[in-house]
């Protein structure tokens, strides 16, 4: 894999494709490599998804979060 | 153009009165707000989100309605029934409009359901309720925003069912009243905030159950409108499951419960899909470790594919062999059998041939021959008189000098032998 899959829902299709593949046992060596390569890294993505905040569930009031937006979009002007 | 006038202020106020009490008596339907109560009269006014009309109901007229204590108070929904009616002031009072109400009652379900069935048909048919439906809801979205009061069970909930998923994104909450008729505005404005914000994905707007009034504001016509136009999903969660309000009508996804609508907001099951990442990691683990080995017996099988070739030749090759021979040695038994069955049925012709009629005449030619040899034989001859002479050694002496040279010779007869010396030779 190369690029950044588009989303969770993109990642998780592929990965099934490429566990399909490998459990139908037709992929040959080379692919088969290469399948668990990309897969590896399609894991490691969801699993970044899926711990997207890290720690938890966040709570935020909708002022809070427009306070600091704002003041990012402040730090980024100057 | 010069208008008609001036009249006298008081005659105009009179005709104004007078052509409002023309006007078609009605009901009117709102939230009562701004009730004040004197001897002679109650003021206050019915109020929905879109407007208000200020009402009057003379103390005796409300008396004889005879509502329960305490029905008639700010925020509760009550049908009014009167018309248009213009107060011309007096020396102590200001003139003012009013609705005269001469009729007065608390809302009930089937009011509220009549209005509520009358607006969801005009949504409808202005295909209102087919734009949220079609929005893509995110199987994992890192943020939602969440419509609800601060304090209630249903902020409880979601936050609970939303913790069962083992979500770890961000829940924005914009609080807002659930129940008045500042509600409706409130709601709207936390709906248009949260979707106003690029980080919010989904939004939940929930509240507990309560009766059709208490959940009015979700009905709102400006809410409902609001939340079909918006590009973010919106999932309801209003009431339970037998409320319907008009939110549902128009949100891309109503659910029964606040549970439900952190199932909704969160579709993916966080939990179950870790687990299911492990699996799919341990199937490329394992995939990826058994590549070779997997691969190797049949590798090993390949280069030991010429020499068991050969052997499997050898092996062929032998048991054609076997198969020669054995065939070869039933060729020749078989041949043996057929030759000895054509040398009997030969010499069984020849025997057939040999006894056949020329047998009695080649009997008789040998008995003449046996007769002729028997002619010839010297014991024939013997018996004839002729005797044989012979050497000591049995040799037949033939001539005159080998008898001089015997001395001794025997003479045979036919009947016998006799010894005889030879003297002299004359």
């Amino acid at each position: 894999m190369t690029e950044k899959p588009d989303s969770y829902e993109v990642a998780v299709e592929r990965l099934e494709q490429i566990i399909d593949r490998l459990d139908s046992g037709q992929a040959g060596l080379r692919e088969t490599l290469d399948l668990c390569g990309e897969g590896r890294e399609l894991v490691t993505y969801c699993a970044a998804e899926l711990d997207a905040v890290g720690e938890g569930l966040k709570e935020l009031k909708l002022d809070e979060l427009a306070t600091k937006l704002a003041s990012s979009a402040e730090a980024g002007a100057t | 153009m010069e208008l008609p006038g001036p009249f006298p202020v008081g005659r105009y106020a009179k005709t104004l009165r007078d052509e409002l009490r023309k006007r078609a008596r009605v009901q009117l339907i709102g939230e009562v707000t701004g009730l004040r109560q004197t001897p002679k009269q109650s003021y206050f006014e019915l109020r929905d989100s879109e407007g208000a009309v200020p009402c009057t109901i003379w103390a005796n007229e409300l008396e004889q309605l005879k509502l329960p204590d305490g029905a008639l108070r700010d925020g509760a929904e009550f049908v009014a029934g009167g018309g248009p009616d213009y107060f011309i002031g007096s020396q102590a009072s200001s003139p003012g409009f009013s609705f005269r109400v001469t009729q007065l009652r608390l809302a009930g379900e089937g009011d509220l359901l009549a209005r509520l069935d009358a607006l969801r048909k005009q949504l409808q048919v202005e295909g209102l309720f087919e734009l949220q439906p079609q929005l893509v809801r995110p199987l994992l979205p890192k943020a939602i925003g969440v419509v609800t009061a601060e304090t209630g069970a249903a902020r409880r909930d979601l936050l609970a069912g939303l913790e069962r998923r083992g979500w770890r994104g961000t829940v924005v909450w914009a609080f807002a009243p659930v129940q008045d008729r500042h509600a409706a505005p409130a709601i709207t404005d936390a709906i248009q905030g949260l979707a106003a914000q690029p980080q919010v994905e989904a939004i939940v707007v929930t509240r507990g159950g309560g009766s059709l009034a208490d959940l009015w504001a979700f009905c709102d016509e400006t809410l409902c409108r609001t939340v079909a136009m918006l590009r973010v999903p919106v999932i309801s969660a209003v009431g339970h499951e037998r409320d319907s309000t008009l939110i549902d009508d128009v949100a891309a996804v109503a659910c029964s419960t606040p549970t439900h609508a952190a199932e909704a907001a969160v579709p993916l099951d966080c939990i179950a899909a870790r687990g299911s990442l492990e699996r799919s990691a341990g199937s490329l683990r394992r995939a990826a470790e058994g590549a070779v080995p997997t691969r190797t017996p049949h590798l090993v099988s390949l280069a030991r594919g010429p020499a068991r070739a050969l052997r499997r030749e050898q092996l062929a090759l032998n048991q054609k062999t076997r198969e020669i021979r054995a065939a070869s040695e039933r060729g020749i038994t078989e041949r043996l059998g057929f030759q000895r069955r054509l040398a009997t049925v030969v010499l069984e012709r020849a025997r057939r041939r040999a006894v056949g009629p020329d047998m009695e005449r080649r009997r008789e030619a040998l008995h003449r021959a046996a007769v002729a040899l028997r002619a010839h034989q010297p014991e024939r001859t013997l018996e004839r008189g002729y005797a044989l002479v012979e050497a000591g050694d049995g040799e037949p002496v033939t001539s005159a000098d080998a008898a001089v040279a015997a001395e001794r010779v025997r003479l045979r007869f036919a009947d016998g032998s006799v010894g005889a010396r030879i003297e002299e030779r004359e």
